[in-house]
């Protein structure tokens, strides 16, 4: 209890008040305790769905064939509800009071809404858990989607909207903390908040939408309502099914953001540009809803057209912007401070060894390349068809959440044991070894699911089919090496994440305390606030641009081979 | 140029974008609009579109109607033949009702897609080519009426590639496409 109590502990001013002496930043301890709540509890979410990654990756890989049927498709389930949501949402919840209260130098307003808000989720989280492990014939496990009219425990629908209660009430002090920071003056909000800002209500539209979801089926479920359309239920769910995933974009470009300046000396190179590209998630990001009913029936051409580009690609233009602004932040403050010439040299010169900013740049990287542009192809109408309900769509969504915002998370989590528990890591080679190991065995299993699912055609959510369809003489048999490759590589990126907890859990509990005033090897090479003062058009951005110039011809030699695919499918449709 | 944890200065938004980031905005905007007009464009030149007609029907009627199908196809030793140009295919746990069908190659079929209980995924290959394969999602409640011409005979695969309970891997049947 009180190895515990003493995590809570750092040295606070008589005023509650500290100053971060890597930000910079004036620190509340009660918005410093909250962010390590819900930092800590996601953690927790994350080993548990950890766990689960590994029956289901060894299930997957039929070469082992872990589990049967019967439980496969439970641990699927448990795997992403922790993953996908818990995990995420309780990171996300901090990233709020981060970008808040915590940058904007505040208190956190109406902490007892805040108290209230994690005991919800933890309850909802709790609740979906057991949901899942206990579930009985004839319900059958709600894996993600739950989609009616396949029978799912109401007890599912009832604490998962729970979850999304708690969720919501403990997004309430942060935007207290927005409304008291802005009313009486006509400041405008530094870009990290503008940032969380813009989170925060993608955040409100996804769970109001998840809530109207699970409230129908739950209504059909307990009998309020004699019959469920499966069609609308789909529209519903996927405001929060994709939605959530909307909000891990936008946490993790705000996280991006943060890391990049604070351990990397970044600055914004425009202010307008940088966010404006928010203000586009804003309008246009939730329209991608539409992405997982892109092969419904019952949609017309039009509807789909619109909504899956974002309303003409105005959420992937924003994601766009994002991919340039970011590393040329990194590039023209480090060579403001004259760190690295050439090209590259400001990348080359960068602090790799530091886990934060080696996991962030992992992050923006992979991301892109991997997340962003299968997530744009597989999202044009006809080439969906190709990719839906395929293991290339699972390949995608770990580009985006387990390679992408796990990774941003990852960085985040490091940054703060250092910063706010103020230990220091309990080995510097093994926490320095994460974002490598993770980012090159995750990305390899990602491939390989792409891989699978695109030139093969395997099915995701089923426990067989690769070497056996029982019933039947078919099989995917083609894809088996595709598969021993997966199979070894997903294990080490699990042991990857292994390390990942290992390190952390063992940081708060072994590593030293950092003195007062020490920055932990945190703060990039000549300070968090170099001084130079040129104008941004004095500093050349060709590195950045070069980068960007590979990632679009990268994208669209995805984007052709997708389509040449495409075409050499029989005639479908009219 | 300023930081991202500050407030920015009072002229921010009038502060001149950089050369390089303003080309890159060109760039992306005019990719961005290039994929729509694309996408857009080839539902009206292209031939493979996840476009068809949808009909509300009653889970058992739409049985009703397969049944109907299958009364009037011919039974043969590699499946049904369609007795015009519409085929029927019923989607249940965990069966593909209606499959194995032989058709002819160069013909154009309208497919008519259902369930008769829970969300099904209709999921076709051919057999000696994995990676030439489409995904359409099949609903209860709806009929979804897709024209497809399979130009290669060979034998085409179908599995189920939403969950649909326990038995959901078994779930396959066949196309037998002949020449026509």
């Amino acid at each position: 209890m009180s190895a515990i109590a003493s995590l809570f502990r750092n040295d606070y001013g008589s005023d509650g008040f500290r100053t971060c002496s890597v930000t910079g930043l004036d620190i509340h301890r009660s918005v410093e305790n909250y962010v390590k709540l819900f930092g800590l509890t996601a953690v927790i979410a994350l080993a548990v769905g950890g766990s689960f990654a590994f029956s289901v990756a060894m299930t997957r890989w039929e070469f082992v064939g872990l589990l049967d049927p019967s439980s496969y498709y439970t641990h699927l389930s448990i795997h992403a509800w922790n993953l996908l949501i818990f995990w995420m949402v309780f990171m996300e919840i901090a990233v709020l009071y981060v970008g808040g209260p915590m940058v904007l130098g505040r208190k956190l307003p109406l902490r007892r809404l805040a108290t209230l808000g994690w005991v919800t989720m933890v309850a909802g989280a709790i609740g979906v858990n057991a949901s899942i492990w206990l579930a009985e014939a004839p319900n059958e496990a709600p894996l993600l989607t739950a989609y009616v009219p396949l029978p799912v425990t109401p007890w599912f629908y009832g604490t998962a909207i729970l979850f999304l209660l708690g969720a919501t009430i403990a997004a309430v002090p942060f935007f207290a903390t927005i409304w008291t920071a802005t009313r009486d003056s006509s400041r405008t909000l530094p870009l990290v908040a503008f940032g969380a800002f813009v989170t925060g209500i993608i955040a409100v539209e996804a769970i109001l939408g998840g809530i109207a979801a699970f409230a129908y089926a739950l209504a059909w479920r307990i009998d309020l309502i004699a019959s469920v359309d499966p069609g609308i239920y789909r529209q519903l769910y996927w405001i929060v099914g994709h939605g959530t995933q909307q909000i891990n974009l936008l946490a993790m470009i705000t996280v991006w953001y943060f890391l990049t300046h604070v351990v990397g000396g970044a600055v914004v190179i425009s202010e307008k540009v940088s966010r404006t590209a928010f203000i586009l998630y804003l309008f246009f990001i939730n329209l991608g809803a539409a992405h997982h009913l892109l092969v419904d029936p019952g949609m017309s051409a039009g509807w789909r057209i619109w909504n899956t580009s974002y309303a003409f690609y105005g959420a992937a233009f924003a994601s766009m912007i994002h991919a340039f602004a970011i590393p040329a932040g990194i590039e023209a403050g480090r060579r403001r401070r004259g760190q690295g010439g050439g090209l590259f040299g400001w990348l080359t010169s960068a602090p790799w060894r530091n886990p934060v900013f080696a996991s962030t740049i992992f992050s923006i990287i992979l991301f892109g390349f991997l997340g962003g542009i299968t997530g744009v192809v597989m999202g044009q109408v006809q080439v969906n068809m190709t990719w839906h309900n395929t293991l290339a769509t699972v390949g995608h969504f770990h580009a985006t959440v387990a390679l992408g915002t796990t990774l941003a998370f990852f960085g985040l989590v490091l940054f703060v044991i250092k910063t706010m528990f103020r230990r220091d890591y309990v080995s510097d080679t093994l926490a320095s070894a994460i974002p490598y190991a993770y980012g090159a065995a995750m990305s390899v299993a990602t491939l390989m699911l792409m891989y699978a699912g695109i030139l093969y055609g395997v099915p995701r959510r089923t426990a067989e089919a690769v070497r056996n369809i029982p019933g039947s003489e078919f099989s995917f048999s083609a894809a088996i090496p595709i598969f021993m490759i997966f199979g070894v590589f997903a294990l080490l990126a699990i042991l990857s994440g292994v390390l990942f907890v290992g390190v952390s859990v063992g940081s708060l509990l072994f590593g030293g305390r950092l003195p007062a005033g020490d920055d932990g090897g945190m703060l990039p090479e000549g300070g968090l606030h170099a001084d130079g003062g040129e104008p941004i058009h004095a500093v050349e951005l060709r590195g950045t641009f070069a980068l960007c110039l590979i990632f679009l011809g990268v994208f669209a030699a995805v984007y052709v081979l997708n389509w040449y695919l495409l075409t050499q499918l029989w005639a479908i449709g009219a | 140029m300023s930081n991202p944890l500050d407030d920015p200065d009072d002229d921010w938004w009038n502060t001149p974008v950089h050369r390089r980031e303003s080309i890159w905005l060109g760039l992306a905007g005019a990719w961005s609009l290039g994929i729509f007009t694309w996408m857009a464009g080839f539902t009206q030149f292209g031939d493979q579109n996840p476009i068809g007609t949808t009909y509300e029907v009653d889970p058992d009627q739409y049985q009703e109607r397969v049944g109907e199908y299958k009364e009037a196809a011919e039974e043969t030793d590699d499946g049904l033949i369609p007795p015009g140009d519409d085929v029927y295919v019923g989607a249940m746990r965990f069966n593909w009702d209606g499959l194995p069908a032989v058709l002819e190659a160069g013909r154009e079929y309208d497919i008519h897609l259902g369930a008769y209980d829970v969300q099904h995924g209709f999921s076709v290959r051919p057999e000696e080519n994995l990676n030439k394969q489409i995904n359409l999602q099949v609903f209860p409640g709806s009929e979804w009426v897709i024209p497809m011409t399979f130009d290669e005979p060979g034998t085409y695969h179908v599995v189920c590639n939403e969950f649909c309970g326990q038995g959901h891997r078994t779930m396959h049947g066949r196309f037998t496409v002949v020449e026509g």
